[in-house]
């Protein structure tokens, strides 16, 4: 049990480093194969959620599928009530679908135990709320080491510092969150999606309780994070944060509307000065 | 996989483990710093039951080692034996011969198993010497059998001997307490005082004997029977005695002897009650347990009364935590906290919450039966270290039984709901 999760993170990690040399390749070559070299990380098929609410059901999701490989950088996107909240807490394994598939890292989790589902939440997935969601009374430092604790990883103190460094927090460690600008919550916050070193960072809105300033400095975080080879989905609101990733998928009703690359994810993915080269993506509902 | 390896991944897994609990111990206790008000007001009920339980078994114990002691100081050997008279009789002396000189001497020659007789007058008096006295003197009337069987001994001159009591001499022993009474040292050994007015030579002084049981053992003034029996005739009907088995192991068969020689003398039948009664010293002692068993069963109730009180305190405390902290259970949930994990967390809080009131109640005991120690008629008391140990295992108890259900309604809240939780 332990010595294949010992293989599966070292093949993660091969994986990574693998994908982020296609991606160079790619570049440099202009082909248009990239979704299908990079390996597929999430794969949602079918995937329906249905709430129930006294006698009223509610479809949030109604039949979404969506194939994300490694090292993509994904904006979704959609109207208030669209689905994407319900889409991403799936993702991260915080609630499972009411029927469809969920591939992550090709092992299927819809049908998992909680405690399975909660390693997974705690080893392969980092998340980034709107509000931060730090822990009150606790230092930067406690707060970025608490999913190193409950993964039981070693040198809890180390790896979260490396974490805070990343965002640009390292002497902000011991501060609380009282202590801290809205920005530098999310950098926080964003620390301690990084410590675990998971598969991918899904972030729910994480620019929505900030100005567009403090909102761009958190965009290049990802975007730094993106460049070292991590797999980031996003939600967001704002166009602007939707074109610093690569791919734009478009929820309306619970449906996928469209699933296109952005400006920059066809301008990097076209050969140099020519991004009618782009290859379209995935398909629109 | 290497032995090594396995080793080291178990080691990692082992620290996590407790890294995990030490995390959890140390939230546990800035949570209750951060709310110290209300978790006081809880633990109330924990902190009024963890000090009855130190203090109540301190003194309980203190007493019981004292009376021991003091019992076994005394001799456990002899038994006291006494006329059953209405209170009339008593006072008046008038009534019928219940028991006199003759039945203490037909004790003392008829049961082979009582090695030392006295008879025991007791009365309180005025006693006077020079300007000063003092009134309600206990004042008993004895032979010199008297001082062995209760290790009564005199340090300063002597106690009167057989011939006194022959005599009916005019001679008493005092108590270190009476010297004081009456305002005077040592040098009155020789000297007269007045016994309810008749004079009597001071020949013996008693070694101290300090208090029992709040009564001052050295207030006293002991003179021969006979002399009293001159002094208050009445008695003469009613006489009290004391009577010293040749060993512990004989007492049974010593009262049996006592018992049947009374019986006879008095012409009871069979089947009529004894117009006498006999009271052991280590009956006493018995008796002790029983008063011994009795508060443990009265501590007990206080204690789980308060206990469960103060544990209601704490369920109903952490049910408004884990109400607040809805949303840190959510986010811990999202960042890999399994149900266990959370389950552990909330009832580590409520026990740390249960031990430090414990605690507080084991330091406010420790302080009352300090305090208590401190006075000087109190009697030699300390907290012995199992009731520390017993009232921080029921604290703790009480934490883990009043801490379970609110940390499982932690533990299965769903993560988006409790994100979600306003
Ligand atoms: N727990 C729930 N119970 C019932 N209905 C729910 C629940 N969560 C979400 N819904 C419904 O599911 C639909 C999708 O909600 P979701 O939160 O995913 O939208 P969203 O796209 O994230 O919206 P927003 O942009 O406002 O955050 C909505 O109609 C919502 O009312
Ligand atoms: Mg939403």
């Amino acid at each position: 049990m332990r010595r294949t999760r010992k293989r599966q993170a070292s093949r993660r990690e091969q994986r990574r480093t693998a994908t982020f040399l296609q991606r160079r390749t790619f570049w440099h070559d202009g082909q248009s194969a990239m979704q299908d070299t990079r390996e597929k990380l999430i794969e949602f098929r079918d995937l329906q959620k249905i709430y129930r609410v006294g006698t009223e059901l509610v479809h949030a999701l109604r039949g979404v599928s969506l194939t994300i490989h490694q090292n993509e950088y994904v904006a979704i996107m959609g109207p208030s009530g669209s689905g994407k909240s319900t889409l991403m807490n799936i993702l991260g394994c915080l609630d499972i679908p009411t029927s469809g598939s969920y591939l992550l890292n090709g092992t299927e989790v819809s049908h998992l135990s909680q405690s399975a589902l909660a390693r997974i939440r705690g080893r392969q997935i980092g998340f980034v709320f709107q509000n931060f969601e730090l822990l009150p009374r606790t230092t930067a430092l406690k707060n970025v080491q608490l999913p190193l604790m409950y993964a039981m990883l070693p040198r809890r103190r180390q790896r979260a510092l490396a974490a805070l460094e990343r965002v640009g927090l390292a002497d902000r460690a011991k501060h609380r969150p009282n202590q801290l600008s809205g920005g530098q919550k999310q950098r926080v916050a964003i620390a301690r999606a990084l410590a675990q070193e998971p598969d991918i960072i899904l972030a729910d809105e994480p620019t929505g309780n900030l100005d567009s300033a403090t909102g761009n400095e958190i965009m290049s975080i990802f975007d730094e994070l993106y460049a070292s080879g991590q797999t980031i989905i996003i939600v967001t609101h704002e166009p602007d944060i939707a074109q610093r990733c690569h791919r734009i998928v478009t929820l309306r009703d619970g449906m996928i509307a469209s699933d296109i690359l952005s400006e920059r994810g066809r301008a990097e993915a076209a050969p140099e000065g020519r991004p009618e080269f782009a290859p379209a993506v995935g398909a629109g509902a | 996989m290497n032995t090594a390896g396995r080793l080291s991944r178990a080691g990692h897994a082992v620290a996590g483990a407790a890294a995990r609990s030490g995390q959890n111990i140390l939230t546990a206790f800035a949570q209750i710093w951060a709310n110290r008000g209300r978790s006081f007001l809880t633990t109330l009920g924990v902190i009024i039951a963890v000090t009855a339980i130190i203090t109540v078994v301190s003194f309980v114990e203190g007493f019981g080692r004292y009376m021991t002691n003091m019992l076994r100081g005394y001799g456990t050997q002899y038994m006291i034996v006494w006329p059953d008279i209405s209170w009339e009789q008593e006072i008046t002396g008038i009534g019928r011969i219940i028991m006199d000189e003759r039945d203490v001497e037909a004790v003392r020659t008829e049961c082979p198993d009582i090695q030392r007789i006295t008879p025991f007058l007791f009365t309180e008096t005025q006693v006077a010497y020079r300007k000063s006295s003092a009134k309600q003197v206990p004042t008993r009337g004895v032979t010199e059998a008297y001082q062995v069987i209760r290790n009564y001994y005199v340090d300063k001159g002597r106690f009167f001997g057989p011939m006194d009591v022959e005599k009916a001499a005019d001679v008493v022993v005092v108590g270190r307490s009476v010297l004081k009474l009456l305002q005077c040292d040592e040098s009155i050994l020789g000297d007269f005082v007045q016994i309810a007015d008749r004079r009597f030579r001071v020949i013996g002084i008693l070694e101290p004997k300090g208090s029992f049981m709040g009564d001052d053992q050295d207030e006293t003034v002991m003179i021969p029977y006979t002399t009293m029996l001159q002094m208050f005739p009445q008695m003469r009907t009613t006489m009290r005695f004391l009577a010293e088995a040749r060993s512990e192991e004989v007492i049974d068969q010593a009262e049996a002897q006592i018992r049947r020689v009374l019986r006879q003398r008095h012409g009871l039948t069979i089947g009529q009650p004894d117009d006498f009664g006999i009271s052991r010293q280590d009956q006493m002692l018995r008796e002790f347990g029983k008063v011994r068993t009795i508060a443990a069963s009265v501590l007990a109730g206080i204690v789980s009364i308060s206990l469960l009180v103060g544990g209601i305190g704490i369920m109903n405390v952490m049910f408004v935590s884990v109400s607040e902290r809805t949303r840190e259970i959510g986010l811990r949930k999202s960042v890999g906290g399994r149900r266990r994990d959370i389950m552990l967390q909330f009832l580590t809080e409520a026990v740390v919450l249960s031990t430090t009131g414990g605690a507080i109640g084991v330091a406010i005991g420790y302080v009352l039966t300090h305090m208590a120690g401190m006075h000087p008629q109190m009697v030699d008391i300390n907290v012995p270290l199992w009731s520390v140990a017993l009232a921080l295992g029921f604290s703790a108890g009480a934490g883990v039984i009043f801490g379970v259900i609110p940390a499982f309604k932690a533990a299965i809240l769903h993560p988006i709901d409790a994100l979600r939780h306003e």
